[in-house]
């Protein structure tokens, strides 16, 4: 009844956070609030990969990473390498993640984030002459705290559209 | 991660994100929806009197503008000749293109911004783009629709500048802040002052000469130092523009160094053959 087994839905959701992950903010707030974007994107792959892990690889991811860096001028394939691996972490647990309450998985996605944040800084301080700045936690934080929100979102949107 | 070091340390990989940002920088485009449509709804819903007030307001504008212009023509003319007579190449007035922000690129430690022009426009990386103020930034990617741009202020972005008054030249860089530059190497002795005028000397041949970058807005001489800390706001109004103005500099900078040394070897030429005449003339 359904041949792609809403499989796009899953390309929506991932095109919507990554929309979501380059939307400015209006340009009378304060520049420092740029550092409390959570990841979006690796909030709802983290979900499709716990639940789906069978749809959701770390090709996709990979692919999807690439994508990333080009919108967002990074150098190319460093947010592959971070939502693969970010993948692989969660698509060898995802059986264990599953048994978590949502804020107990909340602190996995605050280390998943802090990770590849983490990655992606040092691979800046060498691409582009940065510094370091602590405020780098940030995303991950935001992410934890938002995960209830996204995750309850993304159930509903899964049973609703029979996505399996 | 071998990709992301090729595509760091060379160029080979901007084909492959030319094609790609083709698929994704629309993106940009529903991101930004929503102030395009708070823009519209506030716009439709002006009042009359406001509406009427901003035309006369723009009207006196456009009065001032033509004024200036039209002195701008003399000037212009007298400019090309003076040139002439000292025999340097004259300027050409570069052509330019109108692009509209479609998004800007979020991370607190870039400044960039994507515009709606690109490769089907003739849009080429390295373009110097400007708004109604002042310098804006440089195109440093391209795909078919779209093009980043990296704004003056960006902490990895410097532009060669001098002083209007005086022509001290020096290189502006940016900071990563929005509102701030930072003169480079400015000697404790120079005559840089607040409230003076930084344009673009066209050193380094990537930006046009003439267009202004900023003002000067403090200038901290520490005797124990070598160099004076001189910071600049830049013109241009970065986080408010929606319409920046892509340059298109007639002449690639080969062509003008190819001209500039045809020019010295002429010069080179006359000179021998007036020295010639004078030995031949002379007692």
């Amino acid at each position: 009844m359904n041949p792609l087994r809403g499989g796009w839905i899953i390309l929506l959701s991932i095109a919507i956070a990554m929309m979501l992950a380059v939307a400015h903010l209006p340009e009378s707030l304060p520049q420092w609030l740029g550092w409390l974007r959570p990841a979006w994107v690796i909030l709802v792959m983290f979900y499709w990969v716990m639940v789906l892990p069978d749809r959701f690889g770390m090709i996709s991811a990979w692919c999807v990473g690439l994508l990333l860096d080009v919108l967002r001028g990074d150098p190319l394939g460093v947010n592959g390498i971070c939502l693969a691996t970010m993948t692989y972490v969660t698509w060898s647990l995802y059986e264990r993640l599953r048994m978590y309450s949502v804020p107990q998985q909340g602190v996995v996605i605050f280390a998943l984030v802090l990770g590849a944040d983490l990655f992606r800084n040092i691979v800046q301080i060498f691409a582009r002459d940065g510094h370091f700045d602590w405020r780098f936690v940030l995303p991950g934080l935001v992410s934890m705290l938002l995960w209830p929100l996204v995750y309850a979102l993304l159930r509903r949107i899964h049973s609703q559209f029979g996505v399996d | 991660m071998l990709l992301a070091v090729v595509d760091v340390n060379s160029r080979l990989l901007d084909p492959v994100r030319t094609v790609l940002g083709t698929v994704v920088i629309p993106l940009y485009v529903f991101a930004e929806t929503p102030y395009r449509i708070t823009t519209e709804v506030t716009e439709s819903f002006a009042s009359r009197g406001a509406l009427r007030e901003r035309n006369s307001l723009l009207e006196r504008r456009v009065l001032e503008l033509s004024q200036i212009s039209q002195q701008f023509a003399v000037l212009r003319e007298e400019n090309t000749r003076l040139r002439a007579l000292l025999g340097s190449r004259n300027r050409l007035g570069a052509e330019v293109l109108v692009a509209e922000l479609t998004g800007v690129v979020p991370g607190p430690a870039t400044l960039e911004v994507i515009v709606d022009k690109g490769l089907a426009a003739g849009v080429t990386v390295g373009q110097a783009v400007i708004d109604a103020q002042g310098l804006f930034g440089q195109v440093v990617e391209v795909s078919e629709f779209f093009s980043r741009v990296l704004l003056v202020t960006d902490s990895t972005h410097a532009v060669p500048v001098q002083v209007n008054r005086n022509g001290v030249r020096s290189v502006a860089a940016g900071t990563g802040q929005l509102d701030r530059l930072e003169l480079e190497h400015v000697p404790i002795t120079a005559d840089i002052r607040t409230g003076d005028l930084l344009v673009t000397s066209g050193l380094g041949g990537r930006f046009p000469p003439g267009y202004p970058v900023g003002e000067v807005v403090r200038v901290e001489v520490d005797p124990a130092r070598v160099y004076a800390e001189v910071v600049a706001r830049p013109l241009a109004a970065l986080d408010r523009s929606r319409h920046v103005l892509l340059i298109f500099d007639e002449r690639s900078a080969a062509a003008a160094l190819e001209e500039s040394a045809a020019a010295l070897e002429e010069s080179a030429a006359a000179l021998e053959e007036s020295a010639a005449d004078s030995g031949g003339t002379g007692p």
